[in-house]
């Protein structure tokens, strides 16, 4: 990444931040149930792997954006992170266990729903990798993603 | 109990310009990033007492001279106030 933009992205106003979370939080779910209505379809296999790599490319560049942003200072790579650092990170993985804690509970609500009400749920591949693919790509960017998500306007240089 | 969502006033920006620091200079000095004293100065981040002891001693003028849980008032209103 050049450095005028990686200098753009530690400049991003937190309404625009905001926007960036909420379309990467949102855009795998959607991207999932894409693939999950068109797959059934007669559309070419590749059609509908470029239909979902489409509705994905979203998520995964406002992840990258995010993760761009809050580096160094979520992972602790910046070799002096202050106290206001230290302050914001620990929020920032306060709000993601929480975040974190609320989607469970609400998944874990919806799927007891779906038993209850005699269906059952076949546990194999084609259910399993969607769940995988949301924890790979969301488990280690939630902390970043929250940092974009709380931290307030930089203050203009002076 | 204080609350930490409290804003504490400040008279950075002021002192900082009466010695013609930048935001980097002073944060140099005080072992921080740049960005914090504009979040300070700004009031979106109360700093630590250390940290605000620390500013104190650098500027060598007592800390409620600089922080004060009220809004602050002109130095030169302080100065020539009528006693």
């Amino acid at each position: 990444m050049t450095t005028a933009t990686t200098s753009r992205i530690e400049y991003l106003p937190r309404s625009r931040r905001r926007l960036l979370v909420a379309i990467a939080l949102v855009g795998y779910p959607v991207a999932v149930a894409v693939l999950v209505a068109i797959k059934h379809t007669s559309l070419n296999r590749w059609l509908i792997l470029a239909a979902y790599l489409l509705v994905l490319l979203p998520t995964l560049v406002t992840l990258a954006v995010s993760y761009r942003y809050a580096r160094g200072r979520i992972d602790g790579r910046r070799a002096r992170l202050d106290e206001r650092d230290l302050s914001l990170r620990q929020q920032a993985y306060a709000l993601s266990h929480r975040v974190l804690a609320a989607i469970l509970v609400v998944a874990t609500a919806v799927t007891e729903i779906y038993l209850t009400n005699g269906n059952t749920l076949r546990f194999d591949a084609n259910t399993f990798w969607p769940v995988t693919m949301w924890v790979i790509l969301y488990i280690p960017a939630l902390p970043s993603l929250m940092l974009a998500w709380i931290e307030t306007d930089q203050p203009a240089d002076a | 109990m204080p609350d930490p969502q409290r804003r504490v006033h400040n008279r950075l920006a002021v002192l900082r310009a009466e010695r013609g620091l930048s935001r980097k200079q002073l944060a140099d000095k005080l072992g921080i990033n740049y960005q914090t004293i504009g979040y300070i100065e700004r009031g979106d981040y109360n700093p630590s007492l250390e940290l605000a002891l620390t500013i104190a001693e650098l500027f060598r003028l007592p800390i409620e001279a600089i922080f004060s849980l009220k809004p602050m008032t002109p130095l030169s209103e302080e100065i020539f106030r009528e006693p």
